[in-house]
This record gives C-alpha cells, structure tokens and sequence, in this order.
C-alpha cells in the first residue's frame, strides 16, 4: 500500500522519476525489478525516467484513481495522439516493410540493424507516421540533424523542432544530437512519447547513454549498419533500448538495394624529404622503446601517454615520451599528407572527369589542403549549417564535381548518385570502413558499378591499417 | 575554465588522493618567466593566426624539463580567453563560394597537363583571381580564415601579471579536475548563504548536516538528480563553476568525491590554507543598506546575554532553504530568533518573501538547533508602502518599524 500520510505522486525531476508518498513495503512489493532508490534529499522514491512507462503499467493496476500522475507534458493521459499527414509518394521495398513490422512485433522497443543505403530513414519515418506520437530523433552529427529536419518536412510537411548547432526549438517531432540531448534531456526528457536513435552505436559511455536513461519514451528505435562487437557494449544498447529486432546484412543489400562496388587500392611512395624525415621521426620512436625497455622489460609503447604526465616524479623520462609522442603524430602527419596522395588525386581526378567524386581524408589539415590546392568545396566540423547545406546541394546537382571530407560524413549523411570514392589515410575502425563505403554503394538510378579507392603510402603504418579495414566484410563481398 | 584535454592531475593511489597540477611560486619559479613571456607574446602577436601564437607560445616552455604539452595548451586557452581573434565567418563562406563556383567549370586544375582540356594551377589560380578582383596570395590567406586555428589575433588586452597568470593556471586545473567529481562535500562555517545561493545557482542538489566541531557550522553535500541512482561526473561541469565562488569565501574545506583511473573512486581535498586565489571579489557583507543599518543598530546598544549573529543560521525543507538575516541567540534563556529585514518592495520580492516566511514559520522545519525555542522578527524600513505591510501582518510575525532610533531591546521585547 501507499503511505497513507501522503497521496501518491510521481514526476519527472531533471531526467529522473521521482515517487512520493509511497511506502518501502509498497514499492518492494509492486515495483521491485524497476531499480527505484530511496532519495533521503527529498524523501521519494528515485529512478531513471526511462522506466516511466513501466511504473505507470503498473501503477495502474494498483493505484487507479487515487495516483497524481505529473510526468510528461501529457501528465494524466495515457497517448497524445498527433496529427501527422503522409505526403510520401515512395512505396517501402519488402526489406524495409519487414524492419516496420519486426519493430511493431517486437512491443516497439529494439534495434533494426540495416546497411547504409537500405533506408533506415525510410524506415523510421513509416514508423513515425504509424505511431502518431510526439517523436525525438537522436542522431550524431549536425548535418544528419538538418537531413532528418528536410526528410521529415517532405514527407509529413512537419517543421520539426531542432536541438543542436546554437538552435533550441523544441516541437512534438523534434531532431537533435547526441551531444546535445545528453545536455537537455533532464529538461526535455519528459516530452517525447518515442525516440530515435540513428546510428544507435553512438549510445555509448555514461554521458551518451543520459540521451536514453532520461527520457520517459516508452517506444524506442535504434538504427544501426553495424552493432557494436563488444559483448558489453551490445548489452548496454539492449538495455537502453531493446533487444535486436531485425537484421539484413551487406551481403544481402548488394546489388537489391546496393550498387555493385569494386575496392582499389593504390600504393604511393614517399617523396625522397618525406623519406628521411619518416625515418629519422621512427629512429627516435625506437630509441625511446628501446631506452625504456631497459628501465623496465615490460614497457609498451600503450604507456607512453603514462609516462609523460611523469613529471614530477620523473621528468626527464616525461619530457622523452612527450617527444616521442610528438614524433609519432608528425609520422602520422607525414604519412597522411604526403605530397605523391595529391599527384595521385589529380590523376584520379582526371580519370574521373564529369563524375562526382568524393575525397575522404584523415585530418582537417589534408581536407583543407586538398580544397586549397583544387579548389573544390571541403566540409569540416567547423562549417555552418548554411555553408554544409551548399556543398551538399551543389555536389548531389552536379554543381561541383569534387567533395572533399574528413569524419564529418563517415555515417549517415545522404549523397545521391556517388559512384567513385577515394579513401586518403584515416583510421583502421572497422566502422568507419563500413559506413565509408555506405557513402559509396547508395544505388543510383544509373545502376552502374561504383569504385572506392583507397590511398595508402607505401612501407608506412598506412599499410597495416588497410589491411585491418580489409578484414571486414564490407571489403571482402565484392571486388 | 580550461577543457578536459588540458587537465593534469596525479593520482595517490595509496591514500586515495587526487592532486590537480599546481605552479609554486618556491618549485617552479621558473614558470614566471615563462608567465612573463607568454604575455608578450600574446601581447606582440596581433595580427598573427592563432596556430602562429600557439607556436610562439610553445616556445616559451622550451628548455623546461617535463614540462607536459597539456600545460602548454592549458595556459593557451586560459590567454585565449583573455584574447580576441577575429572570425568573420560569412566573408570566409562568401569567398569560399566564389572560388569553388569559379573553379568549377576547370576541374581537374592539374599541375602537370597532359591533355588540351586540362587547366594548369597557376593559371586558374591566376584567372579566378582576376574574376574576383583580389591577388591570389590574399584569396588563399584568407579562404579558411574562420577555421578557430587561421584566425588572427586581433586584440589582447589583459590586466594579467605573471603571478595571477600562474594563479588562473592552478585555479583552472582545480576546476578541471573536478570535472570529474561525482559529489563534493563542504564544511563551512560562515558564508553560508553564498555557498549555497552558487550551488543553487549551478542546479546542484544539496543535504544539509549541522556542524559542532571544531566550530559551529555546516555541512553540505552536494550533487544532482541523478546522483542517487549511480557515480556520475554529469555535474562535475557544475562543481568546476562553483569553486571560484568558494575561494571568494572564508571559513570552508571542501573534500570531492573524483572518478579515477578504472572507475575507482579517489577525492580531491582543498580549504583556503591550500593558497589557491579566486578571481573574484569576497561576498558583499550586506544585501541592502537596511540590512547595514540594522547591523550597525544591533551593534551600537548590544543586549547582554543575547548573540547577534549574520546569516549564521540555516533553515531548510528538502531543497527549499533559508538563510535568516540574522539571528539572536540566548543560550541561558533557550531562546533562538531569526530575524528577517524586508529591504525591498516590489510586488514580486514581498510575494516571494511572504512565501518563504509562510514555509518556515508555519510548518515543522529542520531548524539549526532543535534545543532552542525558536521565534521570528520581521524589521521593515519605517516608510513602506500599506499594501506591504498588510502582507506582512497578515504572517502574524512581530513587526519592528526600523529608523535610526531602533534599538536592540525594542527587539528582544517584541519577540518576548
């Protein structure tokens, strides 16, 4: 039974839940799985939001009538039902109407894991539509949160809300970032009825994972080309959002909703300056690893970040791994800007001509360099939503034939018709492999093979890390 | 504040201690010179982009042993932030727009032609910056000018001396390495009322304990929402901002619960004896002048056996708290009462006022002391608008009508 001294209440507090006025005996009995804590500072019971639907399941069954229910802008009733048109002319493939249904089946609580380019979008906007309830999409990066903004203009004629990029417009269908809704969650966590992880890998870490945990939304969709391989990170998404519900795999997407796709992989050499500087840059790196191992044998290179913050301890040993780690990131820098990648770029440019060509690089530096020296558009982290907005635009017309990038675009943003790619430098992620080559494979209407290239620099850690990104199978199904 | 990349800190884990980095003056007092430098640098640098200034200033630490490149960065951002760059982000798009719109129709600008419809570098260089009327040299300096790293510094005027430079540095790693706090607990004894109001101000829950020894005081444990439901560093960002305000205050010792290496939990400990300087002023004394004058009263024609204390009691139900202007205290008599000065009269203050009175005077309470008896006085300036005082009455707390005649046993019989 409740505490009779005070009626039952329960609100939404900063991302959380609280309950009043019930009694210890109560809780254990009706509410026990639910994780609920005693909060000694405001004598109430205390939970994330996200278990708001399940306390109101089943308070339902115990409290009816007697409960003040103050969590949601909708505080006291059970669905705000929204009005939302339809004006898509598309017809969902049969993939994308088994990933509705698999979700719909699945209570609306879990994870749809489909290749870029099959239309996860597609997807979550049926299922949108479908549900009629106030919806928040959580997506990476901004240009993904303009996207979403125009998909969902078009497709319902709703001006969705925006939260991110200096914007703070809050409407019943409202996009935002990760980043950002773990900002504003404890304060707009109780108005969204569904949420909509893109990219849902994203939901990572104890700040991201706030995005999920303070928000009452009892329908929950992540989207996803690639679950994380960790065990425990899977867990974490299950936990937040539901189990896997439905999976389509690249192999099964190429060539139905895929462009077939080659990989080439070019080898450049150093410059004779670059050499010698490469080699001088590695000669200091294997001294400092030698110098250590004969302080300590089980030294790895892993403890040299250690290391340097040494100094007071031991300076002059903190003062050899600072140099060491700055010879090893100028390595990185000669590798990921050697002059031969733009010889190869032209050539590649010229082979190329009269298609639309996109550049990925591994450093803002190589991405403003490669702009600077072809005067094509490049797209960073620091360009406005206007001016990501005008290359995106101008690229996907034809306006410019070449868009240069670095992370920005590794996932999720659209470009239409992309058939030939260049890959110069960046890391050896797994993902960011796939979702490079998701930007790539987007079927056309011309239906003709694409080509990713991929640049590495000879005798270079280059090398080893292409060949890790090889290991998986987005590189292995076509060549 | 500097960001989490800048932050350096040493881990005890044999007492479980976090220590933030700290420039001494005695250890490291080469680091005024460098302080020194670093200013002049900043100062003879305009006009310079700031990955320029940055380079400058990295030289300025060259030749000191270990010294870590997060130090360097760290005092970077602190001068950054005292600095002025120039952004002039449509320019930098505008003409951003006109080249990539010129060059289009060029593509692929080649160096080395092989074919009769390939254009070479210069020569599209050349031709597009005739078409925009500016020599190439000036479009290529000031194409990516709104990037944070090519913008020029415009300005840099500080009131900075080396010390306090060193000073904002060691402030600044404090705040950083309460980044990572879950929690911080403050044991205070007097400034209460400050403490509490940044807390409160930073969106930091708070519990209240009251302090015996080693003086009368108070404890207060803060964090957030989510705090009870598991270690979070979410409000550490909070934490940081207070601490300038803490350092502004005396009489306090703080201790921080920090996530450390592997999640394990280390704290971090700091009080007014640890030297660290806030950049801002002590709390002012009074909040009006009413309140000065009732002090001053108070204070020309004392009453034996009563204690006249400021803002040295704590009121609290859950999160809503008050802090008595002042109290008298009569430990023979058992007797504690708060004293309340209304200064101010518009219509929104009298009717939070009367709201937070009605809260504490009315209902059960978790008073400072629960042994003494407890009353209220109200002291309002003699000349107050009807509808005030109608408000107040309304409270049925005893009412002194102050001018500069009042004195301290007017008071005391009033109450009595």
């Amino acid at each position: 039974m409740p505490d009779q001294s005070r009626p039952a209440r329960i609100d939404f507090h900063q991302g959380t839940v609280r309950l009043f006025g019930m009694s210890d005996e109560f809780v254990q009995r009706v509410l026990t799985d639910l994780e609920l804590v005693w909060d000694p500072r405001e004598a109430c019971f205390r939970c994330d939001a996200m278990f708001a639907g399940a306390i109101r399941q089943r308070l339902n069954d115990s409290l009816a009538g007697t409960l003040e229910w103050q969590v949601g802008r909708d505080a006291g009733q059970t669905q705000t039902s929204l009005t939302i048109n339809d004006h898509r002319r598309i017809k969902l493939r049969r993939d994308q109407i088994d990933a509705v249904e698999a979700f719909e089946q699945g209570g609306g609580n879990g994870l749809l894991v489909m290749p870029t380019g099959t239309g996860k979008t597609v997807v979550a906007i049926e299922l949108m539509i479908r549900n009629r309830c106030s919806t928040l999409i959580v997506v990476p990066v901004r240009d993904l949160m303009y996207q979403w903004h125009s998909k969902i203009l078009e497709a319902t004629g709703i001006d969705a809300g925006l939260i991110g990029d200096g914007v703070h417009r809050v409407s019943p269908i409202s996009v935002t970032t990760y980043d950002s809704a773990a900002i504003h969650m404890p304060r707009i966590g109780d108005r969204f009825q569904m949420i909509i992880f893109d990219e849902v890998h994203h939901l990572a870490g104890p700040w991201r994972s706030d995005a999920a945990r303070m928000s009452i939304a009892d329908r929950r969709l992540g989207l996803t080309a690639t679950l994380p391989s960790d065990d425990q990170r899977l867990a974490v998404l299950q936990q937040l959002v539901g189990p896997t519900l439905y999976r389509q795999s690249i192999s099964e997407a190429s060539g139905k909703s895929l462009a077939d796709y080659s990989v080439q992989r070019i080898a450049v050499q150093l410059s004779e300056q670059e050499r010698q500087r490469y080699r001088e840059l590695s000669q200091q790196i294997q001294k400092f690893v030698f110098d250590q191992k004969e302080i300590d044998p089980r030294f790895k290179w892993d403890d040299t970040y250690k290391l340097s913050g040494m100094v007071r301890e031991d300076s002059q040993r903190a003062t050899d791994a600072t140099r060491a780690m700055r010879a090893f990131q100028a390595k990185r820098r000669v590798e990921e800007q050697a002059e031969s990648k733009l010889r190869i770029l032209e050539d590649l440019f010229r082979l190329h001509t009269g298609q639309s060509v996109i550049v990925f690089t591994g450093s803002n530096v190589m991405a403003r360099k490669i702009s600077t020296r072809f005067l094509v558009p490049c797209l960073l982290s620091h360009c406005g939503k206007r001016e990501r907005q005008e290359w995106l635009q101008g690229f996907a017309e034809g306006r410019y034939p070449v868009l240069v990038a670095n992370r920005v675009l590794d996932e999720g943003v659209d470009l239409p018709e992309v058939k030939t790619a260049i890959v110069l430098g960046g890391l050896s992620s797994q993902r960011q492999a796939i979702q490079r080559l998701g930007r790539v494979l987007r079927k056309g209407s011309g239906g003709q093979r694409a080509t990713l290239y991929e640049v590495v620099v000879d005798d270079t850690n280059e090398v080893q890390r292409s060949r890790d990104r090889r290991r998986n199978a987005a590189y292995q199904i076509k060549r | 504040m500097i960001r989490s990349e800048h932050s350096i800190v040493e881990y005890d884990f044999r007492s479980g201690t976090v220590i933030a980095d700290r420039l001494l003056r005695g250890r490291d007092s080469c680091y005024i010179d460098v302080a020194r430098r670093l200013l002049q640098v900043y100062g003879h640098s305009l006009g310079e982009i700031r990955q320029t200034v940055h380079a400058r200033a990295e030289a300025c630490f060259s030749g000191l042993p270990g010294c870590p490149p997060r130090r360097v960065a760290a005092f970077c951002k602190l001068l950054d932030d005292q600095a002025t760059y120039d952004s002039d982000p449509k320019a930098a798009v505008a003409l951003r727009r006109r080249v990539f719109e010129l060059a289009a129709p060029l593509h692929p600008i080649v160096q080395t032609p092989e074919g009769i419809f390939d254009n070479e570098l210069h020569a599209a260089r050349t031709r597009i910056a005739a078409q925009i009327g500016i020599p190439w040299a000036q479009i290529e300096s000031t194409l990516f000018n709104d990037v944070i790293e090519l913008q020029p510094l415009t300005a840099f005027e500080s009131e900075l001396t080396p010390p306090s430079l060193l000073s904002l540095y060691n402030v600044a790693q404090t705040q950083a390495a309460l980044y990572r706090a879950t929690s911080v607990c403050i044991d205070a004894t007097s400034d209460f009322k400050t403490i509490l109001k940044h807390a409160k101000l930073a969106g930091l829950m708070h519990r209240i304990t009251r302090l015996k020894r080693p003086a009368d005081g108070f404890r207060f444990e803060l964090d957030g929402a989510q705090s009870s439901l598991r270690e979070t560093s979410r409000y550490g960002v909070r934490f940081a901002a207070l601490l300038p305000k803490l350092l502004a205050c005396e009489g306090w010792r703080m201790k921080a619960q920090i996530i450390g290496p592997n999640r394990r939990m280390m704290r971090m400990e700091l009080s007014p004896s640890d030297g660290l300087h806030s950049v801002l002023d002590p709390p002012d004394a009074f909040d009006s002048g009413l309140e000065h004058d009732v002090d001053a009263a108070w204070k020309s024609a004392p009453v034996d056996g009563w204690k006249w204390g400021h803002e040295a009691e704590l009121l609290y139900q859950g999160q809503t708290v008050m802090t008595p202007d002042f109290s008298l205290r009569n430990d023979t008599r058992n007797i504690l009462v708060y004293v309340e000065v209304v200064g101010f009269w518009t219509p929104e203050y009298l009717a939070e006022k009367c709201l937070r009175l009605k809260q504490f005077t009315q209902q059960s309470t978790a008073s400072s002391d629960h042994q003494m008896q407890t009353k209220w006085l109200l002291i309002i300036p003699k000349k107050l608008p009807t509808s005030g005082q109608t408000q107040l009455a309304d409270l049925g707390i005893p009412i002194i009508r102050f001018d500069k005649k009042s004195r301290g046993a007017d008071w005391i019989q009033a109450v009595l």
